[in-house]
C-alpha cells in the first residue's frame, strides 16, 4: 500500500487505480501515516518553509475561544448536562488534529494554508507549535541527565522536565 | 553617582576586596560561575519561567567530595522532588507513587565543567559582559553568550559578584526574545545542614522505575548520524528504559551548552502512534521520524532547525556479517 500512497502522490495512478490508495486514506492508519510521513520527507527535501511558528497554536487558541464555530447546535444542546465542558475539550483535542493534519498531510492541496506568510523565509524551517506525543515528558527527563545545563545551574534544570500530566498519567 | 559611590567602597575596602571586584572579561565570569555551582552549598528558591508557565521550586546543595547533593523540590502544582548524589538521580513522584532511578555509569558525563571546556564555548558564543543588576538580594554581574550562528540558543547569567553564584539564567532565541528563565527569589550560600538533603517521602513501597543506563554502541548495530551540526559532537551513547520499561537507544550531542538526545527505539511494542514530524514542549524542541522499522525521537534544548537536522541525518545501514 505504501507503494501505492508514494505513486499517488507522484501523480502516477489512473482514475482507477486511485480509489484503492483513496479509501484506504480515509481512514485513520498505515496508509495515512505514509502519505503524512512522504509529504513531510518532499517538503525536506526540496527545503519547503514549514508553517510560521506558532500557527498551529494560534490556530487552536482562536479555535477554543470559539467552540460555537465548532459545533454550534451541539454546544448549545449539551449547555444543560453538566459534563458539557469535556465536549468543549474534544472539540479541542480535535481541533488539535485536524491541524497537525493540515499542518503536515496537506500541503499540496490545502494551497490556502501553504500559502501562509512565512516570516522570516530566510531563516531554516521552525516547527510548528504542535502538541508531541504524551510520552514527550519520558524523553525530556531521560534528556535532562546529560544536559550541560546542568554544570551550569546543578539540578534546578530539572524542573523543566518532570511536568506533571503525563506522569500522573501512568497511575 | 553610585559608580562613585562603588570607587569608594572599593578603596576604602583594600586591595583584596579590590581584587575580587576588578572587573572581569566575560569568560572569567562564565568560570567562575562553573566553579561556584561545583563548590559552593546554597540553599534557596528560584522561580521557573516559560512561557505563560511560572512554577517556585527549592533547591539545596550540600557541597562535597565526588560533587556532593543535590535536592529540587517543585513547589507549585503535582509534587515532585529529585536529589542527585555523585552517581545517582531519583526523582520522587508523591502522586503516583513513583521513584525514577537513574544510576551512573560514566562519571565524565557528570557536572564538573572542565576549564578548557568552558574556553571551547567561545567557538560558537561570542562571550561578552552584560549589565549589572540586583537579584534576590545580590548584586550581581552578567555575562552573555551570543551565539555565533542560528543553530543555538544565547544565554543571559547573572552572578553574584562575591561568591560567583548563579543567579538568574536566561535563555533567548535568535530574535532576542526568551525562551525560559530561572530566577532566584531568596538564596542562602553556605550553612546548609545535612539534614535538609533528606527525601521528603520514605518511599518504602513506591514503584521503582530504573533506567538502567548501560554504555552502548549503536554505531555497532548499524546507527549512525549521517550530517554533523556544527559545534556539536556526541558526548555519550547508552541504552536505557525509558518510563514504561521500553528499550531505547541514546546518543547525545552537544556544543557544551545546547544539547540534543537522539532516541531510538523498535517500532514494534510501542502502544500509541507516532506522528511524524516536529513539535514542542516547554523550552524543548521534539522531532520524530521512522527509520527502518524504530521510532527516532530528537529532543532538544536548541532550536528546532538544529533538532531537525539531527533528526533527518539519522541513519540505520543494515551491517555486513
Amino acid at each position: 500500500m505504501k507503494q501505492k500512497i508514494s505513486e499517488l502522490m507522484d501523480g502516477e495512478l489512473g482514475g482507477g487505480e486511485a480509489a484503492g490508495p483513496l479509501t484506504a486514506l480515509r481512514d485513520e492508519g498505515e496508509a495515512r501515516d505514509a502519505w503524512r510521513s512522504y509529504h513531510l520527507i518532499g517538503d525536506s527535501m526540496r527545503d519547503t518553509g514549514m508553517l510560521s511558528a506558532g500557527f498551529a497554536g494560534r490556530v487552536t487558541a482562536r479555535l477554543e475561544k470559539e467552540p460555537t464555530v465548532i459545533a454550534p447546535a451541539r454546544v448549545a444542546q449539551l449547555r444543560q448536562r453538566p459534563r458539557w465542558q469535556f465536549l468543549s475539550a474534544a472539540a479541542s483535542v480535535a481541533a488539535v488534529a485536524l491541524v497537525g493534519w493540515v499542518a503536515f498531510g496537506l500541503q499540496d492541496g490545502a494551497p490556502q494554508v501553504a500559502q501562509a506568510p512565512q516570516q522570516n523565509p530566510a531563516a531554516a524551517p521552525v516547527a510548528a507549535q504542535v502538541l508531541p506525543p504524551d510520552t514527550a515528558n519520558d524523553y525530556l527527563y531521560a534528556h535532562q541527565g546529560y544536559s550541560p545545563r546542568n554544570s551550569l545551574q546543578g539540578v534546578a534544570p530539572y524542573v523543566r522536565t518532570v511536568s506533571g500530566k503525563a506522569l500522573v498519567r501512568k497511575q | 553617582m553610585r559608580r562613585a559611590l562603588g570607587a569608594v567602597v572599593l578603596v576604602c575596602s583594600g586591595l583584596a576586596q579590590a581584587q575580587v571586584q576588578a572587573p572581569a572579561d566575560g569568560m572569567t565570569l562564565l568560570r567562575r560561575i562553573y566553579e561556584a555551582t561545583e563548590k559552593l552549598s546554597y540553599s534557596g528558591t528560584f522561580v521557573y519561567q516559560q512561557g505563560e508557565r511560572t512554577e517556585t521550586s527549592r533547591i539545596t546543595r550540600l557541597a562535597g567530595p565526588g560533587g556532593g547533593v543535590e535536592r529540587v523540590e517543585v513547589l507549585d502544582g503535582m509534587p515532585r522532588e529529585i536529589i542527585r548524589t555523585r552517581d545517582t538521580v531519583r526523582c520522587y513522584l508523591p502522586e503516583s507513587q513513583t521513584v525514577k532511578v537513574e544510576r551512573r555509569t560514566d562519571p565524565r558525563a557528570f557536572p564538573a565543567m572542565l576549564p578548557e571546556q568552558v574556553s571551547e564555548l567561545a567557538r560558537n558564543y561570542t562571550i561578552s559582559r552584560g549589565e549589572p543588576m540586583r537579584i534576590a538580594g545580590y548584586d550581581c554581574e552578567a555575562v552573555i553568550l551570543t551565539p555565533k550562528d542560528q543553530l543555538r540558543y544565547g544565554y543571559m547569567l547573572w552572578s553574584d559578584v562575591k561568591s560567583g553564584m548563579l543567579l538568574r539564567a536566561r535563555t533567548f532565541n535568535h530574535k532576542g526574545e526568551t525562551v525560559d528563565q530561572f530566577s532566584f527569589a531568596q538564596l542562602g550560600v553556605g550553612n546548609v545542614p545535612r539534614d535538609s538533603m533528606k527525601p521528603r517521602h520514605q518511599a518504602q513501597n513506591w514503584r521503582v522505575e530504573d533506567a538502567a543506563v548501560t554504555p552502548a554502541n549503536l554505531g555497532r548495530s548499524g546507527w549512525t548520524v549521517g550530517a554533523d551540526l556544527p559545534g556539536f559532537r556526541k558526548i555519550i551513547e547508552v541504552t536505557r528504559k525509558l518510563s514504561e520499561a521500553r528499550p531505547v537507544g541514546q546518543m547525545v550531542y552537544s556544543d557544551g551548552l545546547a544539547a540534543v538526545s537522539v532516541f531510538i527505539e523498535p517500532m514494534s511494542g510501542r502502544a500509541e502512534t507516532t506522528r511524524p514530524g516536529p513539535s514542542s514542549l516547554g523550552p524543548f524542541q521534539i522531532y520524530t521520524r521512522e527509520v527502518a522499522n524504530h521510532i527516532v525521537t530528537v529532543v532538544g534544548e536548541a532550536p528546532a532547525i538544529s533538532v531537525q537536522r539531527i533528526a533527518t541525518a539519522v541513519e540505520y545501514r543494515q551491517l555486513a556479517k
